[in-house]
């Protein structure tokens, strides 16, 4: 009897505890569970987690000087405080925009507008649930200028096809739901019994009365005609027709309002004005007060799976639009549990994803346990090389050929003069997600032979070239060379190899700097996140 | 027998050859080419495409099937050709020499009279709405073929202005088949040398990479290493064969027989790739579109086609080319019989023309008809799906056996309700 209070005892001691335990802490102790004994990577050591987390959340690596001062730091929680000090620093925003850009807009446009409103959102940390509200609501303008673009860039037409409103429907439920009701449009999913035509007929209700607005405002916007009536529909396979009106999947169909014909204003559109005017009943008002709510299991569990994809480089549901009853998460728990704290948080996305940079998951080395060969990636033993977008491309090789340090007049590349050309060369085509590192020939000719980065390894005053003529020790420019491009010092054999390679062409040391240099840029190690 | 072996060979070889990028997607190949004597032929015979196509509509009417003296015949005379019985539009005097080995289908009725949308419809074929998009028949082809043994990539697209990788052309195949544009027949960006990279540096510096690589890929995983191998490899074969792109150096002989124009430079450059073994070459003409002025637009542009096409018809045949390489000349769709208000004719799906010539392909036929007046067709109609199947089969490759692997999702290459023209096939 004793024995059994006791090891109740314990029981609640654990559980009590487990509840007082940080979020970093109980996921970890998920993640080892599940990989019932397992052997894990090391933890990642100073030089790889500092390139990451600058990565991560300054959107780009760090300086030779920024490495230097972080390597050089015997302070016991030095990780801690770089990650709250990235966290809470002026780049925080625009890697956050990073991220979201890619995620949400999928290559299909960009605009100035729409970008400057996720940087501002991102510096004031607004919750997750109010951000998608402004994005579905289309803003408004005077709110959120610039929140539009989400929907407005997929309204627009290309040539003499039509609007696409199934893609535009889709993309809601693949990138605010995890689901991909691509199939469910014409029928029941085939081959995946939750997806249901129903789902797909009750989201597309919401926007298909949603058009491009014509009103002249510097963010394309988006206007909508009433919504009167339910749709009907059926299976392509036959049967019966069926109604329904607007419903987020998994929650209960809204009631159309019956509104007499003229009556549905509550103030009439007014075309010369350029205004819009205000429905009684708007759909799109209706989407974003019952899509983004803590009731929807669907818009939790999306989006804490999409920033542990952001951090981790995989979802814990993989594909993230694939989240369904027969694609089980790899730890259902994980996902669970980041849900409802995120919840609970009222949607703090700085504190989520400070929590999942704590974790020893995040922190974990991508070098192979020993012995081991491959490790699963859905197992999170090995930190994942993650793919690293065009933007953080282009701002870690300005950062690391030191062309952020070259003053002239005129002809400095920059983020924003640069952007598109990166953009042309790195990213993907439009929704074709960039979810893994995936090199392409067109991506590889341009680092081979675009004049313009290749001018960025030429020494010019300041830049990371000229650093490297004037120091005349061989030994010291090729470590000075590692720790701007890689942000780590040469091994030992790394460091003779190069030492050996530059005495040999003492004739010829620019241009063999220049190559050396290149060949770290061109190097897997730099392209990806590891 | 060992069928085993004979089954899978292709399929090793193109997913070895992942061209254009995006080396780490989904994979997406072929499931079928499993009969073993299409394995050896297509080892012993490669076949090739050559896909000519006129962005717009070419007028039936003044092209493949003339109405002369008739209510919407429109000015032009019909001509003999080099096959007896067969007349064709008058513009086209040169390739009316070459009819002997060129097949003309007069029925086609298809879907989409609608421009950018029927591109799309036309070149994809589209066999099954499954929520997918297919291919165009370049990136079909690419995948399904595969590039075979000239190191270059299996489709390549020679083009009127811009050029770059066209991946979208794949679809659901994924990008690594798409489409490598030589936009204005220039060679690809970025693919020669810098001036400031001398070709010692160029060695040096790769060779420096791959050290580091090799470096960085102890104990850690090995895909992201390879996949950028992969395309570094890939470059420097390109880089390898960067003359065929050069097209300066076209024979100046053929130049004048292919024509002064654009496009005539263009389908050389085309029969150049062929001949280097790329898999499929599209050579696209632009501004087909003749709602205004139809007959004058008609007479000044298809002279520039007529010459360069008859001229490379020739040539295939000389090399004995014709018996590997399907050809195929089309738009989008025909024009309407009726003449408009503006001496112009607007789009017509409804009963339209094409060529096309070679492997497979039954020679100096006409298959199908058009009424009197040429609005509508006679007998049997085909749609684009009919010739999918046909260009398919004159391939070597098994239209209603084989399919697509759409990451485990089957899916036919060609539409599943429809089969081959037979009276175009040798």
């Amino acid at each position: 009897m004793r024995i059994v209070i006791s090891i109740c005892g314990i029981w609640l001691f654990a559980q009590a505890g487990l509840a007082q335990e940080s979020l970093h802490r109980q996921v970890d102790a998920l993640i080892l569970a599940n990989a019932k004994g397992k052997t894990f990577s090391g933890s990642a050591d100073d030089a790889e987690y500092l390139r990451r987390v600058y990565l991560d959340f300054a959107g780009r690596i760090p300086s030779a000087t920024e490495a230097r001062r972080f390597l050089d730091s015997k302070e016991v929680d030095r990780r801690t405080k770089l990650l709250d000090a990235l966290l809470a620093g002026p780049e925080y925003a625009a890697s956050m925009e990073g991220h979201f850009h890619v995620m949400l807009m999928e290559r299909l446009g960009d605009h100035a507008d729409w970008k400057k409103y996720l940087q501002r959102s991102f510096a004031d940390n607004k919750p997750w649930d109010e951000l998608v509200r402004e994005i579905l609501a289309a803003g408004p303008q005077e709110k959120a200028p610039g929140a539009a673009f989400f929907l407005s860039k997929r309204l627009e037409n290309y040539g003499a096809n039509p609007v696409d409103y199934p893609a535009l429907t889709r993309d809601i439920g693949r990138l605010f739901l995890g689901k991909d009701f691509r199939c469910a449009q014409c029928h029941d999913h085939l081959t995946i019994k939750d997806y249901k035509q129903h789902d797909f007929q009750g989201l597309f209700v919401f926007v298909k009365n949603v058009s491009l607005s014509t009103a002249k405002t510097t963010t394309p916007g988006v206007t909508e005609k009433p919504t009167t009536a339910k749709i009907e529909f059926s299976s392509v396979f036959g049967g019966d027709k069926v109604q329904t009106g607007p419903r987020v999947p998994g929650l209960k169909e809204i009631a159309i309002p019956t509104l007499k014909k003229g009556e549905e204003y509550v103030e009439k559109p007014d075309v010369k004005q350029q205004k819009p005017g205000v429905l009684k009943f708007s759909t799109l008002a209706a989407l974003s007060e019952q899509l983004p709510t803590p009731a929807n299991q669907a818009f939790n569990r999306n989006i804490v799976n999409r920033l542990w994809f952001v951090l981790m480089g995989r979802g814990l549901v993989h594909p993230l639009d694939l989240d369904h009853g027969d694609n089980p998460p790899s730890h259902p728990e994980v996902l669970d549990l980041l849900a409802k704290e995120f919840v609970a948080h009222k949607y703090d996305i700085k504190w989520l994803v400070r929590e999942l940079a704590l974790t020893q998951t995040y922190q974990r080395s991508s070098q192979l346990p020993p012995l081991v060969k491959n490790a699963k990636p859905e197992e999170f033993r090995t930190a994942l090389e993650r793919r690293m977008s065009a933007e953080q491309l282009l701002r870690s090789m300005l950062q690391a050929t030191g062309m952020t340090e070259v003053k002239a007049a005129k002809g400095v590349p920059t983020f924003d003069t640069m952007s598109p050309t990166f953009v042309k060369a790195f990213a993907s085509e439009p929704r074709e997600p960039e979810e893994e590192f995936s090199p392409t020939l067109k991506a590889t000719l341009f680092l081979l032979n675009d004049k313009s980065v290749l001018s960025w390894l030429e020494a010019q005053p300041g830049n990371l070239l000229d650093r490297l003529g004037r120091e005349i020790d061989n030994r010291k420019a090729v470590e000075e060379l590692y720790l701007s491009v890689l942000t780590r010092l040469p091994g030992i054999d790394e460091a003779a190899d190069a030492v050996r390679y530059l005495d040999e062409r003492k004739g010829r040391r620019p241009v063999a700097l220049r190559n050396l240099a290149w060949a770290l840029f061109a190097s897997t190690e730099f392209c990806v996140n590891h | 027998m060992n069928f085993k072996k004979l089954c899978t060979p292709l399929d090793h070889r193109i997913s070895r050859r992942q061209w254009l990028g995006g080396v780490a997607g989904t994979t997406a190949g072929a499931l079928g080419l499993c009969q073993p004597g299409l394995a050896q032929e297509l080892r012993r015979r490669r076949k090739q495409v050559l896909f000519v196509w006129l962005e717009g509509g070419l007028s039936q009417l003044e092209s493949w099937d003339p109405k002369p003296n008739t209510l919407f015949g429109g000015p032009f005379r019909a001509i003999p050709t080099t096959v007896p019985g067969i007349h064709i539009s008058e513009l086209w005097p040169r390739t009316a020499q070459q009819m002997r080995h060129l097949a003309v289908i007069r029925s086609l009725h298809t879907q989409d009279n609608n421009h950018s949308s029927g591109v799309g419809r036309i070149q994809r074929g589209d066999p099954a709405n499954r929520g997918v998009t297919y291919p165009y028949f370049g990136s079909a082809v690419a995948n399904l073929l595969g590039p075979g043994e000239s190191g270059l990539p299996p489709y390549i697209w020679v083009k009127p202005g811009s050029g770059g990788f066209v991946t979208s052309d794949a679809g659901f195949l994924g990008p690594r088949y798409g489409a490598l544009a030589l936009g204005g027949g220039r060679a690809p960006e970025n693919l020669l040398r810098a001036d400031s990279v001398s070709e010692e540096d160029d060695r040096e510096r790769l060779a420096l990479r791959q050290l580091a690589d090799r470096r960085y890929v102890q104990q850690r995983r090995t895909q992201g290493t390879e996949a950028n191998s992969y395309v570094y490899d890939m470059a420097a074969q390109l880089q390898r064969h960067a003359h065929l792109f050069n097209s300066t150096t076209l024979p100046a002989r053929d130049l004048e027989r292919y024509g002064p124009s654009e496009f005539g430079r263009h389908m050389l450059l085309g029969r150049r790739l062929l001949e280097a073994g790329v898999t499929f070459v599209k050579v696209d003409s632009h501004g087909w579109d003749t709602h205004g002025d139809n007959f004058n637009g008609h007479s000044n542009a298809v002279p520039k086609i007529d010459q360069a096409f008859s001229a490379m018809m020739q040539d295939l045949a000389d090399r004995s080319m014709l018996d590997n390489v399907l050809v195929v000349l089309m738009s989008e769709f025909g024009r309407t019989p009726r003449i408009n208000g503006h001496i112009g004719r607007d789009h017509w799906a409804e009963g339209w023309s094409l060529v096309m010539a070679g492997s497979g392909i039954r020679r100096g036929v006409v298959v199908g008809r058009t009424n009197a007046l040429g609005t509508f067709v006679e007998g049997d109609e085909h749609d684009i799906g009919h010739l999918f199947h046909t260009w398919f089969t004159a391939l070597g490759i098994n239209p209603s056996r084989t399919r697509y692997n759409n990451a485990g999702q089957p899916l036919p290459i060609a539409h599943e309700d429809m089969e081959p023209i037979r009276a175009l096939l040798a």
